[in-house]
């Protein structure tokens, strides 16, 4: 058990010291949300009124498709560099290797939120408080876990790109759902808060536990 | 004492035949060559001896375990060079080589003594991105050993090595079992005892050291 968590970290951490180094996928996502949000300013007549509710369906749309990217991008790299099959021909357990890339792709993708909310409160006015965060860093572990089995999934795959959205956003609704009633609820609207957090915590136990699965027979070819 | 048997090892893409029924037996220490035209089917059949790929059919036994059943046990004791070097370009030759050292599950120490082993101790701080091509593949090779594996498993590892390439490659061999594919005669002649022929993915023969292959 240990072994798996010290790999698991060891993936991690090379993923983010080469996304340090590199720069190359967080500065472009926090560039994507933060002009997602710009147009979806320009687009919609917001005011206090409705930003409750509009808000939260434009900050799913950044993070889905910033989380597209981001989870694609954790297997394709290892797949051009051929280094994918490099670390699979090591004794690892394939889950602690996924677990390791899931963790990376996920505290990437947190990065960009970092960025997308305060944006989101600069643009719509929006409160950003602690129900908020939660609620989108919830979502971010169990999105992560899809995302990234799928990217595994379709990183051997010419049509990758197409494949992935197409696999991963039908098993993201649950967490658009569940998030977005959050989300507004914290935000203002009517609603229960504490339901809507339950059930994204019950899909990310769900998730994670299928996924982890579900990784071994995916990453050993 | 053979550390490897093959039986009708066998592999398709497809509608193509990749190998077909290749039999084969390594004994402990033996140095093996694998010769054949591009397309004859060396790396697959080095990609299947490695536990990297499964073959359609046939049966496959190293060190006394079924390869296809007990792979992850296997690559304790497997060292593998494939075609591409597969290494992070962002991360320097030492970090690389310490990452590998988690996966292997041996100390880190182990990084720094393989370096030195293929001659990159002056560029362990380097990006391996930065590296040129003879330098990447030392360090894919330095990756293959770092567990002290008995069965090395390299696939035309000599392709961008240099001058000295041979006498690199003749010390990582010492006191392991090597299966090496190569486009060279001469390299195969002088550092394998015998020599596999593959055409088409067919065996087409075994010749000893210093043998013409025709």
């Amino acid at each position: 058990m240990s072994s798996t968590i010290a790999i698991a970290l060891a993936v991690a951490r090379k993923d983010l010291r080469a996304e340090w180094r590199t720069r190359e996928l967080v500065p472009a996502l926090a560039q994507f949300v933060v002009l997602a949000l710009v147009i979806a300013n320009f687009g919609f007549q917001i005011d206090a009124r409705n930003a409750p509710t509009i808000a939260p369906g434009v900050l799913w749309m950044a993070l889905v498709f910033a989380g597209l990217v981001a989870f694609g991008r954790t297997f394709a790299a290892e797949r051009e560099q051929s280094s994918l099959e490099a670390m699979l021909m090591t004794p690892a357990s394939p889950v602690a290797i996924f677990a390791g890339k899931a963790l990376g792709a996920t505290l990437l993708l947190v990065g960009c939120e970092a960025v997308l909310l305060p944006a989101l409160t600069l643009f719509f006015g929006t409160p950003l408080s602690f129900p908020i965060i939660a609620t989108v860093l919830l979502a971010t572990i169990g999105m992560a876990a899809l995302g990234c089995l799928f990217a595994a999934m379709v990183a051997r795959v010419r049509a990758r790109e197409l494949l992935l959205p197409l696999l991963t956003l039908p098993l993201w609704i649950p967490f658009i759902v569940a998030g977005g009633q959050a989300v507004q609820v914290a935000m203002g609207a009517s609603g229960t808060y504490d339901q809507a957090l339950a059930l994204l915590i019950d899909f990310d136990i769900l998730f994670v536990v299928l996924t982890s699965l579900a990784a071994r027979f995916v990453l050993d070819e | 004492m053979s550390i490897l048997v093959a039986n009708g090892l066998t592999h398709w893409f497809g509608s193509q035949v990749a190998l077909e029924s290749v039999d084969l037996t390594i004994d402990t220490g033996e140095h093996m060559a694998v010769l054949g035209e591009n397309g004859a089917g060396k790396t697959t059949l080095l990609r299947i001896l490695a536990t990297a790929a499964r073959p359609t059919s046939g049966r496959l036994e190293i060190m006394g375990l079924d390869a296809l059943r007990e792979r992850r046990r296997l690559r304790r004791k497997i060292g593998f060079v494939a075609h591409a070097p597969g290494l992070y370009p962002a991360l320097s030759a030492a970090e690389n080589l310490e990452f590998f050292c988690t996966l292997q599950g041996v100390d880190r120490s182990r990084a720094a003594e393989t370096l030195g082993e293929v001659g990159l101790s002056e560029v362990a701080s380097r990006p391996a991105g930065q590296l040129s091509r003879g330098m990447q593949q030392r360090l894919a090779i330095a990756r293959a050993i770092l567990h002290d594996p008995k069965l090395l498993v390299l696939d035309e590892p000599d392709a961008s090595l240099g001058s000295d390439g041979a006498d690199l490659l003749a010390g990582v061999m010492r006191d392991r079992t090597v299966i090496l594919a190569t486009h060279d005669h001469a390299l195969a002649n002088r550092l394998c005892q015998r020599t596999l022929v593959l055409r088409h993915g067919r065996q087409v023969g075994t010749a000893t050291r210093l043998h013409i292959v025709q």
